[in-house]
């Protein structure tokens, strides 16, 4: 359906980043019959060439094209973005691992860079840094109006080096923090035993969550002698990744059929992922644990559980990126790469979850009731957000939230606890089918 | 933040469309590769992307993205909105007599002109508009809002309003020619008083001079000493403010203007002839005074003709040319030049120093930074080096139990102006300088 043309060079798509459910694949280039195209150039040149013979200060051309492109792209969607030469080539040593930074998933809110959550074991999380914390400065110098990507940029180094950087967190004075930037190496998959229950947790879904996965059941499964009893799939704070993975992953749960489908402008531009037989977990009963911060790949797994009726999902309602973003090098990438939301997916009962994300079966907070309506920093919040054609998925159901107890200790996991304590109590098939009721 | 920049860009309309002529004398072949990738994304973009997309709209933003990249105040004006600018530099529709700015989808009052027929109605600055005649403008651009409000002279319209704190209600506003008066004056302790607002407005300088007889008749024919006041005057016409610089200088520059090659070299004199030669004046700063208010303290403070009382001002010491492109294209906002005062200071990032400092809130025991032109994201960088940045020990704060409704700016002002320590810190100047 789609071709890799000479041009674009041979590197298909590749992302690593928070919040891109990324296609291996390329898109064909042909230049469309519009009328105007022409005349839309012909005055974006004209506007240079006037910049580069009148304005005040001598101007780099590229700068100004760079600029230009994110300006374009960045009209378009949130998570539309060019990606230069440099961020390019960074990106792809990202898939390597071998890079120093400080391990968290960030992304544009407001002309901020707002973290979305810090990575397990990396100095961001060592250093206290919490989801929605914003980063206002690095090394005393305001990010306001910066892009996503010069921010990462700034924010990555050589591992060993110190960093500046101050956050604002709502409600408080700005922290300035100093970090030491580590090669930050990402165990995706972890997995340990919870009082009889098997708990695993995947923090991203790159090239290799579906395998780790794999051999967290194995283990699992021999540490139970055989049969696990009860699994807890932890997709908290996980933002995403590759479309591919979430299938496989799904595939470990699901015996075949369909997963997650996806579509294009044109009408025939539609693609159907179906899991891969074999169903490595078949017959463990599953609770799936998300929260507002459970993003794309993992929403396509929450979603594929959730309507397929495998497994019981638990905690508050997901982000709601329901959008595919294709990375398609310009000239092999020596002109870098453009990063654009080419489809949206649709659960297997075919909802879209743009915009809405997708409510639990069972809502269950992390933190204590404080009377407050909490507002959820959603896919919605995000400027230019594409909407959801489907009304009535924004109509966000009324959940009857389980809230810990006012002096419940935070770092105890009220929503894990429930996961096990219904995995435990002996009425999992019995809920299991009334929330499909 | 928008809300300052969107004032400033409004008020920054100096009139010196230049003509375009194009001649490059970088190498082409650069900028042709640089189209070419620039065109091969915005194809890919029209082909693949996940809904329809406009090519005019895609363009506007990159152009958007280019120009804001370069400086806070370059950027460009799509056709709809040049031709609306050009009618209001004609200023012959009715309005409301608002300054409005968009927030979080909704139209909110940032000023209303207290001579218009909005403020009559009971609108005031801070009040949110939802609706016009009925039409739900929430979440609509700041054009098509604004285009609802404007129409015919002595026509009614009604505008929903929300103010803070209160229930949401209409209003009906009658249309009416709205200019906003610029000049405010009276005698205050004895002394002349005028409030210079903007320097958007052709008539200030006339203006300005009545103001001044009236005041020269309410004191009985002498005018002994004036007090200048351009706290928050944003700016305006380059025009207005060598006139008005010209009302108190007796001929010689009021400022130079200088952009990239040294050929586009201007220089603005006053006019011969000078106002109350012997009146003592004093000019009020604020950090928000900006551009054609600097160029007016900037050139009364280098030529010894006045004192400088208040905070640093804004720093904004570029001026934009508005060069339209070819038909129905739009026009281009582009920052061409920088300008200086009289002795040769580029005001750009820095502002006005006051001679003598003095703040208008209480003293929380540290400087508070404020926003001015370098907390602009890449604003242009002044080369200048030497200190121009207020210290905390220099500013005379008010006593603690100094009442929130009297005005301690310009009671410091008028004292001094009364005392010697006038023709003292007039002197300090020549030090300075």
């Amino acid at each position: 359906m789609k071709f890799v043309l000479p041009a674009l060079g041979s590197v298909a798509a590749v992302a690593l980043f928070a919040f891109s459910t990324t296609q291996q694949s390329a898109v064909a280039v042909e230049r469309p019959a519009y009328d105007d195209t022409f005349e839309q150039l012909e005055l974006f040149a004209d506007v240079l060439a006037r910049v580069r013979s009148q304005y005040v200060v001598d101007v780099d051309d590229s700068e100004l094209i760079e600029d230009a492109m994110n300006g374009m792209l960045a009209s378009l969607d949130p998570h539309s973005s060019y990606i230069n030469a440099e961020a390019f080539r960074d990106m792809r040593m990202d898939t390597k691992g071998e890079y120093g930074g400080l391990g968290m998933e960030v992304t544009m809110e407001d002309g901020f860079v707002k973290v979305i959550s810090p990575i397990d074991n990396t100095p961001a999380k060592e250093a206290g840094i919490l989801a929605g914390d914003f980063i206002t400065e690095i090394e005393g110098k305001s990010l306001l109006g910066a892009t996503l990507s010069e921010a990462v940029g700034q924010m990555r180094g050589k591992p060993g080096e110190p960093i500046n950087i101050t956050i604002v967190r709502e409600g408080e004075d700005p922290i300035t923090l100093d970090i030491t930037r580590e090669v930050i190496k990402r165990q995706i998959v972890k997995f340990e035993d919870k009082d009889g229950i098997g708990y695993i947790r995947i923090s991203q879904f790159n090239e290799k969550a579906a395998n780790g996965l794999k051999d967290a059941i194995a283990s699992l499964q021999q540490e139970y002698g055989g049969k696990i009893p009860g699994l807890v799939l932890d997709l908290r704070g996980n933002p995403g990744g590759l479309l591919t993975q979430s299938v496989q992953v799904s595939s470990v749960f699901l015996d075949g059929g369909e997963v997650v489908s996806t579509r294009g402008r044109r009408a025939d531009d539609v693609n159907v992922y179906n899991g891969e037989k074999g169903q490595m977990a078949k017959g463990v009963p599953l609770v799936v644990l998300v929260d507002g911060a459970s993003a794309s790949a993992s929403e396509i797994v929450a979603g594929a559980v959730q309507d397929r009726g495998r497994g019981i999902l638990m905690g508050m309602t997901t982000f709601g990126k329901g959008s595919v973003q294709d990375v398609i090098p310009l000239r092999g990438g020596r002109d870098g790469a453009l990063k654009i939301t080419t489809q949206r997916y649709y659960t297997p009962q075919g909802r879209s979850i743009q915009g809405g994300g997708i409510a639990p079966d069972i809502a269950v907070s992390a933190i204590p009731d404080d009377g407050e309506e909490r507002q959820r920093f959603s896919e919605s919040s995000l400027p230019n957000a594409i909407a959801n054609e489907d009304d009535e998925a924004n109509l966000a159901e009324e959940l009857t939230i389980d809230y810990p107890p006012e002096d419940f200790d935070v770092s105890d996991d009220y929503q894990l606890q429930k996961a096990i304590e219904l995995l435990k109590s002996g009425t999992y098939a019995e809920k299991l089918a009334e929330v499909q009721g | 933040m928008h809300k300052a920049l969107k004032g400033i860009l409004l008020a920054t309309c100096l009139a010196l469309p230049l003509s375009a002529t194009a001649d490059d004398e970088k190498k082409p072949e650069a900028i042709y590769d640089q189209m070419e990738v620039f065109a091969n994304v915005l194809s890919i973009v029209q082909e693949n992307y996940v809904e329809e997309v406009d090519t005019a709209s895609l363009i506007e933003n990159a152009l958007n993205g280019a120009l804001s990249s370069l400086d806070p105040h370059s950027s460009y004006v799509p056709p709809v909105q040049f031709v609306e600018q050009r009618e209001s530099a004609r200023r012959e529709y009715g309005g409301l007599g608002i300054e409005v700015v968009s927030e979080d989808g909704y139209v909110k009052v940032n000023h209303a002109l207290e001579d218009g027929p909005a403020y009559e109605a009971g609108i005031r600055s801070g009040d949110l508009i939802s609706a016009v005649d009925g039409v739900v403008i929430k979440d609509k651009s700041l054009d098509e809002a604004v285009s609802g409000m404007r129409g015919p002279e002595g026509e009614p319209v009604t505008v929903t309003v929300l103010s803070p704190g209160e229930i949401q209600r209409d209003v009906v506003v009658t249309r009416a020619i709205v200019r906003g008066r610029a000049v405010r004056h009276r005698v205050e302790q004895g002394v002349g008083y005028i409030q210079i607002e903007t320097f958007t407005n052709d008539n200030l300088t006339r203006d300005t001079k009545r103001a001044l007889a009236d005041i020269e008749r309410q004191l009985g024919g002498d005018i002994p000493a004036l007090v200048i006041d351009l706290r928050g005057n944003r700016g305006g016409l380059l025009t207005e403010s060598v006139s008005i610089s010209g009302l108190f200088l007796d001929g010689g520059e009021v400022l130079s203007a200088r952009g990239r090659d040294g050929s586009d070299h201007q220089r603005y004199n006053a006019e011969r002839g000078e106002l109350y030669p012997d009146m003592k004046i004093a000019v009020l700063m604020s950090p928000g005074s900006a551009s054609a208010a600097e160029i007016v303290a900037g050139a009364l403070q280098d030529r010894g003709r006045a004192i400088v009382v208040g905070r640093r001002s804004f720093g904004k010491g570029s001026v934009q040319s508005v060069i339209p492109l070819g038909q129905s294209e739009g026009a281009l906002r582009l920052t061409t030049q920088k300008y200086y005062t009289p002795s040769g200071k580029s005001i750009q990032g820095r502002g006005i120093l006051p001679d003598v400092l003095v703040a208008f809130v209480e003293d929380t025991g540290e400087i508070r930074s404020r926003f001015r032109e370098d907390s602009l994201r890449n604003f242009l960088i002044n080369p200048d080096e030497t200190d121009y940045e207020e210290k905390y020990e220099d500013i005379i704060y008010p006593p603690e139990d100094h009442p929130d409704d009297e005005d301690f700016q310009l009671n410091k002002t008028i004292e001094i102006l009364k005392t010697s320590q006038y023709q003292t810190i007039l002197d300090a100047q020549d030090e300075r300088f």
